[in-house]
């Protein structure tokens, strides 16, 4: 989590972030949802199809918004976004005008990117699609290979034009945008969640055995290999098991704060936490696609514990979501969109959800065991602190809709399922915002820093020697052989 | 933001051996970690 927070400036509101990504997320889920009721106050929102004329690729979610045309909604979308981002960058205590400014190219570049990726021949995954599209060949990334592209133009700004890079640094805010769609999901998670209640409990489950394995399993694994194998002091190992456990950045920086280490070393810690985030980004979901292609939620599970900050996995969760759902559409089997990509966010919200719990836990046992001569004590304010506020709206808008679709009518739950349609337009845009802002945030220099070596040493032995095979052998004892619902 | 040099800060780090606070934590953490694990697993099995 909070990559931004390394390489953008912080906010100067204390949880700033966390809390406008609340309200900005309750405010396109609300919206949204008055559509159920009647109302079409977003059908604006802009939408991208698969496309071989450009001309057909935009349009507005909603066919009573049909005279804006797809121009006219992308004017709308980017126009509603400027307004409410810049007005929360104001109250972060960001420069209103730079801010704007450097959002601009950022949504440009980043909806270009989405555009782009939904090009026929990128994104088309069935011979029916090849057929109906004229062309003879395909990548069969699905539409949300565009993501993919987002990427791509952020890790190309990053490496190739530094100077681009630190300028867009205002608009760079990969966990704002993050949380903001992950309220949003919340709604969505919870309608194919009433569809199909079981696999939703299979899914609470998972999650809570997901926190289990984070928190007490890889943590005391990672704490003891840094500090016994790789001679780390407890100030610098505490925040590396939490970056490598439980979910990087804001992780980290807790358990910095929960044990009262130097400002420095949790900052360091998740600048190399946001790399590896990249690196498995680019790696995993393909891994994913290639042996867990018949297994789609245990590809999901593993995703959500393998990839550090909440952005990379939530992203990797997508790409592998539209990997594995076209390698399925190639075999002529169309599972419900969604299952992969809400299993992988699922089982990262159930670890953020505990990270004020385990700094305040850390900061009894340092206060009272470790840093003894401290005069400050463990607060209990110190759970709400560190406690991720976006993570109430996820389970607001989860609760909602639930209830909502609870024992309603076919046609209220149809009326409920388009107006959160609506509202995951939206969660679309954030997450391409998202996966632009990763690639802009990660210069793979600094891997390359004189005396990184021991650190790179631990993340990786950590990561790629324990935690994923860990994460994978227990999502496939959790959901080998359950299958995401198929398309109707 | 400017970042403190990584290889220096990495040089300084001080020798500490593992306090048995941290062998207790460490231990606890994997015992109660293994147990949840298998109980849910069995409690999964049998939901399912």
């Amino acid at each position: 989590m909070a990559e931004a927070s390394n390489a953008s400036p912080e906010a100067g509101t204390p949880g700033g972030e966390d809390l406008l990504a609340l309200w900005l997320g309750l405010l396109v889920f609300v919206l949204a949802l008055t559509s159920a009721a009647g109302l079409d106050l977003v059908g604006w929102v802009v939408t991208t199809s698969v496309w071989t004329d450009p001309a057909k690729a935009l349009a507005p979610v909603s066919k009573a918004y049909g005279f804006l045309g797809g121009v006219g909604a992308a004017l709308a979308t980017y126009a509603a976004l400027l307004v409410a981002l810049t007005l929360g960058a104001a109250w972060l205590k960001i420069e209103p005008g730079r801010f704007a400014l450097r959002f601009t190219v950022v949504f440009l570049l980043a909806y270009l990117s989405w555009i782009a990726g939904s090009y026929a021949n990128l994104a088309v995954s069935t011979p029916g699609d090849l057929q109906k599209f004229g062309i003879g060949w395909s990548l069969k990334l699905t539409s949300e290979g565009g993501y993919i592209v987002a990427l791509l133009v952020g890790l190309v700004i990053a490496n190739g034009f530094p100077g681009l890079a630190q300028w867009l640094q205002e608009a760079i805010r990969p966990e704002l945008y993050i949380k903001v769609a992950i309220v949003i999901l919340g709604g969505f998670i919870a309608i194919t969640a009433a569809e199909k209640f079981s696999l939703a409990s299979s899914l609470l489950l998972r999650g809570i055995a997901a926190i289990v394995e984070a928190y007490l399993i890889y943590w005391a694994v990672v704490y003891f290999v840094a500090r016994k194998w790789f001679g780390f002091s407890r100030e610098w190992a505490a925040p590396l098991a939490s970056g490598i456990s439980i979910c990087g950045v804001s992780a980290a920086i807790a358990t910095g704060g929960a044990i009262r280490a130097r400002p420095a070393v949790p900052i360091l810690v998740s600048s190399l936490v946001v790399i590896f985030a990249v690196v498995e980004v680019l790696i995993l979901p393909f891994a994913a696609q290639a042996f867990l292609s018949h297994e789609p939620l245990v590809a999901g599970a593993w995703l959500g514990l393998s990839v550090k900050t909440d952005g990379a996995a939530v992203a990797s969760g997508a790409i592998a979501e539209s990997l594995i759902l076209a390698n399925a559409a190639a075999e002529g089997i169309n599972y419900q969109k969604g299952w992969i990509l809400g299993t992988t966010a699922t089982v990262k919200v159930f670890i953020d959800v505990f990270i004020g719990v385990w700094a305040f836990l850390l900061a009894y046992i340092w206060t009272n065991y470790i840093n003894v001569q401290a005069s400050d004590k463990a607060r209990t304010r110190e759970i709400w602190e560190r406690f991720p506020k976006f993570i109430i709206g996820y389970l607001l808008t989860f609760m909602i809709v639930l209830l909502m679709a609870w024992g309603a009518t076919p046609e209220h739950v149809a009326k409920i399922k388009s107006a959160i349609n609506q509202a995951n337009v939206f969660r679309v845009i954030f997450f391409v915002l998202t996966f632009f802002s990763i690639g802009v945030l990660s210069n793979f220099r600094k891997l390359w820093q004189e005396g990184i070596g021991k650190l790179v040493a631990v993340y990786a032995l950590s990561l790629f020697g324990f935690i994923i095979w860990v994460g994978l052998l227990i999502s496939w004892i959790f959901f080998a052989g359950v299958k995401p619902p198929l398309a109707v | 933001m400017d970042q403190p040099d990584i290889g220096e800060q990495l040089k300084k780090i001080p020798v500490e051996p593992l306090l048995p606070i941290e062998k207790k934590l460490i231990g606890w953490s994997l015992g109660t970690g293994l147990v949840l694990l298998i109980a849910l697993a069995l409690l999964n099995r049998y939901l399912s």
